[in-house]
């Protein structure tokens, strides 16, 4: 067999599988809704609540911020969002935070992918230590690595260059460290979890310990790879302090940047600070609406045969 | 588990060796600075180090005496816990829940997605309107139907702990619950249609096979629980700013940034950081003896 | 569903971008050209040596002056003068001040990686860069520039607390006094305070207020404690005392202290400060004033913006006054002064091609012209004093006869203080005032540190 036919089997039988559960019918059902329906209102309404007030008049959203500002009605406005236009490069903005952040997921669910299958799959000397190490990294408080990465990178000629490309990438080096630890140790949780009976079968066929990595391990673990590239695309870009540290000329920034600085005095501004917020929580979403799919057991089946 | 495949060890280096370079560059060596930083006189982050100081370990002594430090680990601990209990919990229902819903799934996952992707400040402002002393959304709704008179202060002795609790923990669900989603995802199908032909239905089937299967996800969201919570640091620090009330609300993240940034003491909140570390390798080790993760 | 979402999530970052690309293409236009003229600067550099200065030069520039700051408008149009009338461009990064900001300064400095201009701190914050000879002196750069900043007043140069020396040209300082709400006042039957005003009248006017309804005093101690201990302990002794520190708390200065902390503390005793001033956010009091629910505010000149954005409609309720004296201190004493200003740094200045960029871009950007738009109602070391403006509005006009009735300006004497030592103090003003330590375990607390 091909590991082409493994996925088909594999994943042929949980398709029939997730057809047969949905069908079933239980009179829990409206109680389940119930829940589910109560957490989805909490997460929703804060949601709501920005959107709303980035269209409010400021000094209204202190005294009125739970009403709906009707287009047309007095505290209705579209000023937020012009005054954060009229300050910011926003195209270059977005195409730096994209850069960045998409740079640093690839590459972390990379690295992280193949450090968590060696993990998980060999046994050797040290790998308690290399397990403790990658846990013990996970809890270093960027503020206390900030200066000493950032004296290296002067000295490695990344920082504080004025060139543009240097400085991201002054940015992407720091974040990819940080949150390979996290990935690791997601992706080793679910690797552990995927049965080794594929692998050894394909192993009979003749493939290499690579192979099996690209072919077997990397598409059955697809939703837990796009499980952390959404976190790890999520920290990238919402990663205002190391941002902030390395990129310090208009052209370098990133909109999660630009948006904190045009509204670093919100505490004034509410208005502002909610249109900078959902500008910037925008691309993110669309990321996560896009991995998403891979999550999704019926859409993976499509996605490993195309 | 040593599976024939894996006796050959050289193809191990190459997989293990680009991701700990990277961390070796970015996070071992800035962070051993950290570690000498905590035994030498800084006063200002950026500045030069001073003399050694005496006794060199005279940080960790006065961390131990620390009154602001110990409410710091109490409050951290309790945030442990509520972040186990009531965290995770509330994410592995609503991912028990979500995975037979059928209908709607979706749509759940992707709004219970929405607290996560709004950055802590800007959820701190907003809950910081709700708590709000005067007129804030909390203390209005309980005069309009009248189960209080006065204004209550959601920040005093009385509350504070619930009122930096709560966003906390709400804030974060939606990333266990996508964890574990995608674990329940994972989880071969042909255990469920075997569990299906001898006769197990819906609950059963989560009770005896969901649940056993998700132990490796849910050890891992065990783990991110407990080093989250000495980490945590953005939303408690817009909401509880320099340990309302009365230095009662610390948390070993927001107490090292304000050692660090606002104190400026630099030597002392290094060695903080160092005691989060110890801490979170002491528990995770810990939480690895009681629950051990299992191959399969 | 989901759909529908991507779709609309799509169409407002459509919006968004088109949006940005309008109104900046200028900036972007700009960019390249800057991009351009480093190049040719490059080729000049190379061909006409390092005697004279030649050619447009790129110089780097990193000031407070970014984020939100109320004069960033200002700020920008300034730099553009500059770049179109010597040619050369700027690379700007400056950003908001706060405490990462401070720190990023600083490791630029150790790093290697400073700006040539600096716009930054005169007082012990800029000791680490003086004590490492990084900046250059005025005294230095007046040997080859005899008239760099001969348009200030030679006594309001700050000199820095390390050697003495001045390095610094200021553009404009602060006061810190009173705010009041007229409006509150009124309606407590308080009399608006006047240039005399003292203590005890000021603690019987605050029963007045309590007793009407409002809150007395608007101030955040667990936040924002700072104005209130500069005047309580000015109160305590007079302008040529006020500057020392103390060595310990039975000492005279520290006796001082801690006679101005029990001011502090009879204040929150006696309820005139807000309910939740233990736990209320320094904005979440500010408001009060705004609202109409409290009488008083100390704060500093920067304030005046926070009233002309948020209270619009209703500024004339808002006014200036001296905060109360008692014993030698005048109520028209004022607390303010001049912290920060523009350093030319040692590696601009060894730079034969930039040298002379950098002292014109200061020269320029402290010229009485581009002081004078700064500057409105603050303090500033012009010897010819502002170039006035004559579209002021109730608020500015109040603080300008507020700083103009002034009889004498005095530092903060918390400048002084190491950022470690005001931390700790500062910190333990709650723990004062709520008797859980006395003044003078607090002072020596801080003390400790300094």
């Amino acid at each position: 067999m091909t590991e082409q036919q493994y996925f088909d089997q594999y994943m042929s039988r949980e398709l029939a599988d997730s057809a047969k559960r949905r069908k079933r019918f239980s009179p829990s059902k409206l109680i389940i809704y119930l829940l589910l329906v109560f957490w989805a209102l909490t997460t929703i309404y804060p949601f709501v609540w920005v959107i709303l007030n980035s269209f409010r008049e400021k000094g209204m959203i202190r005294k009125d911020s739970f009403s709906v500002p009707w287009p047309g009605s007095a505290d209705f406005t579209m000023d937020n969002y012009l005054t954060a236009f009229e300050r910011a490069d926003f195209k270059n903005a977005y195409i730096n935070s994209i850069t960045v952040s998409a740079l640093v997921t690839l590459i972390v669910i990379f690295l992280a992918g193949l450090a968590a299958y060696g993990m998980v799959r060999y046994r050797f000397h040290g790998r308690r230590a290399l397990h403790l190490m990658i846990l013990a990294s996970m809890m270093f408080p960027v503020f206390s690595t900030i200066i000493p990465v950032f004296r290296l990178q002067v000295v490695m000629g990344l920082a504080s260059t004025g060139n543009r490309y240097l400085s991201l990438l002054s940015v992407v080096l720091p974040q990819i460290a940080g949150n390979l630890s996290f990935a690791i140790i997601v992706l080793m949780g679910f690797i552990r979890s995927v049965p080794i009976d594929l692998e050894e079968s394909a192993f009979i066929d003749g493939a290499g310990v690579f192979r099996i990595f690209s072919k077997i391990i990397l598409p059955v673990a697809r939703p837990s790879f796009a499980t952390v590239a959404i976190f790890t695309f999520l920290w990238s870009y919402n990663d205002l302090f190391t941002q902030t540290f390395f990129l310090r000329y208009p052209k370098e920034k990133t909109i999660t940047l630009l948006l904190n600085e045009i509204s670093s005095q919100a505490g004034v501004n509410y208005g502002l600070m909610a249109a900078s917020v959902v500008l910037v929580v925008v691309p993110v979403l669309l990321v996560y609406i896009v991995l998403q799919k891979n999550i999704i057991k019926g859409m993976t089946i499509g996605a490993v045969k195309g | 588990m040593n599976s024939v495949i894996y006796k050959k060890k050289a193809p191990l280096l190459l997989f293990l060796l680009p991701a700990f370079a990277f961390m070796m560059v970015y996070l071992y060596y800035p962070f051993v600075r950290n570690i000498l930083n905590s035994f030498v006189e800084i006063s200002g982050l950026g500045t030069a180090a001073g003399a050694v100081n005496q006794p060199w370990y005279s940080n960790y002594v006065n961390l131990l005496q620390d009154p602001s430090m110990i409410t710091a680990l109490k409050n951290t601990a309790i945030l442990i816990l509520v972040t186990i209990v009531f965290q995770v919990g509330i994410a592995l229902v609503l991912a028990l829940l979500t995975d037979r819903a059928g209908k709607g799934a979706q749509f759940f996952r992707t709004v219970y997605f929405f607290p996560i992707v709004i950055s802590g400040t800007a959820l701190g402002l907003m809950f910081n309107l709700i708590f709000l002393y005067k007129g804030g959304m909390l203390n209005q709704l309980l005069q309009n139907i009248g189960l209080i008179s006065d204004n209550v202060d959601w920040k005093d002795e009385k509350h504070f702990l619930l009122t930096m609790l709560l966003p906390v923990i709400w804030q974060y669900v939606g990333f266990y619950f996508v964890i574990l989603i995608t674990g329940l995802n994972n989880i071969s199908a042909d255990i469920y249609e075997a569990a299906s032909l001898d006769g197990a239905d819906g609950w059963k089937t989560t009770w005896y096979i969901s649940l056993p299967l998700l132990r490796n996800v849910l050890f891992t969201c065990l783990i991110l629980a407990i080093t989250g919570a000495l980490k945590v640091f953005d939303l408690p620090w817009v909401m509880m700013g320099s340990g309302i009330p009365m230095d009662r609300s610390w948390l070993t993240g927001t107490y090292m940034y304000n050692q660090t940034f606002i104190r400026a003491d630099v030597d002392y909140g290094s060695a903080i950081a160092v005691i989060i570390v110890i801490l979170g390798v002491v528990i995770s080790q810990l939480a690895n003896f009681i629950f051990r993760e299992k191959d399969y | 569903m989901k759909r529908l979402l991507a779709t609309a999530l799509a169409v407002i970052m459509v919006i968004s971008l088109t949006a940005g690309c309008g109104g900046t293409e200028t900036t972007t236009t700009k960019a390249a050209d800057q991009t351009t003229t480093t190049k040719a600067d490059d080729t000049s550099e190379t061909t006409t040596g390092s005697e004279e200065p030649s050619g447009p030069v790129e110089i780097t520039v990193v000031t407070s002056y970014g984020g939100d700051d109320g004069n960033r408008g200002n700020y920008e149009d300034a730099v553009s003068a500059y770049e179109e009338a010597t040619g050369n461009t700027v690379l700007d990064a400056s950003a908001t001040s706060d405490e990462e900001w401070k720190s990023k300064v600083m490791t630029d400095f150790e790093a290697g990686t400073e700006p040539d201009v600096l716009f930054y701190f005169n007082g012990v914050d800029a000791n680490p860069i003086i004590e490492g000879d990084k900046v250059v002196s005025l005294d230095e750069i007046r040997e080859e520039y005899p008239e760099y900043a001969d348009n200030m007043k030679e006594d309001l140069l700050v000199p820095s607390p390390v050697d003495g020396k001045v390095y610094t040209v200021p553009v404009n300082g602060f006061w810190e006094s009173l705010f009041i709400n007229k409006a509150v006042l009124e309606d407590a039957g308080v009399e608006i305070p006047g240039a005399d005003y003292d203590w005890e009248t000021f603690m019987a006017d605050c029963e007045k207020i309590k007793e009407a309804g409002f809150t007395p005093v608007a101030v955040s101690l667990q936040e924002v404690p700072h104005y209130w201990f500069e005047f309580a302990v000015y109160n305590r002794g007079n302008q040529d005392n006020h500057l020392n520190l103390p060595a310990s708390s039975d000492d005279e200065t520290g006796a001082k202290w801690a006679e101005g902390l029990g001011d502090i503390k009879a204040l929150y005793e006696a309820g005139y400060l807000p309910d939740n001033t233990l736990t209320a956010s320094d904005a979440e009091t500010v408001q009060l004033l705004a609202d109409g629910d409290a009488a008083f505010l100390i704060d500093g000149s920067w304030k005046i913006g926070y009233f002309q954005e948020n209270c619009a409609d209703n500024l004339d309720d808002f006014a200036l006054a001296y905060v109360p004296g008692q014993g030698e201190r005048k109520a028209t004493d004022l607390v303010g002064g001049i912290s920060m200003g523009y350093y030319i740094t040692r590696k601009a200045w060894e730079d034969p091609d930039k040298r002379d960029a950098a002292v014109k871009f200061v020269e320029h950007m402290t010229s009485d012209e581009v002081v004078s738009v700064f500057a409105t109602t603050s303090v500033t070391a012009l010897k010819d004093g502002v170039i006035p403006s004559d579209d002021l509005d109730v608020l500015q006009l109040s603080a300008i006869d507020m700083a103009a009735g002034a009889t004498s300006l005095v530092g903060a004497v918390q400048d002084g203080m190491s950022a470690e030592a005001r931390g700790d103090l500062f910190a333990n003003i709650k723990n004062i005032v709520t008797a859980k330590i006395t003044a003078e375990e607090a002072i020596d607390s801080a003390l400790a540190l300094q």
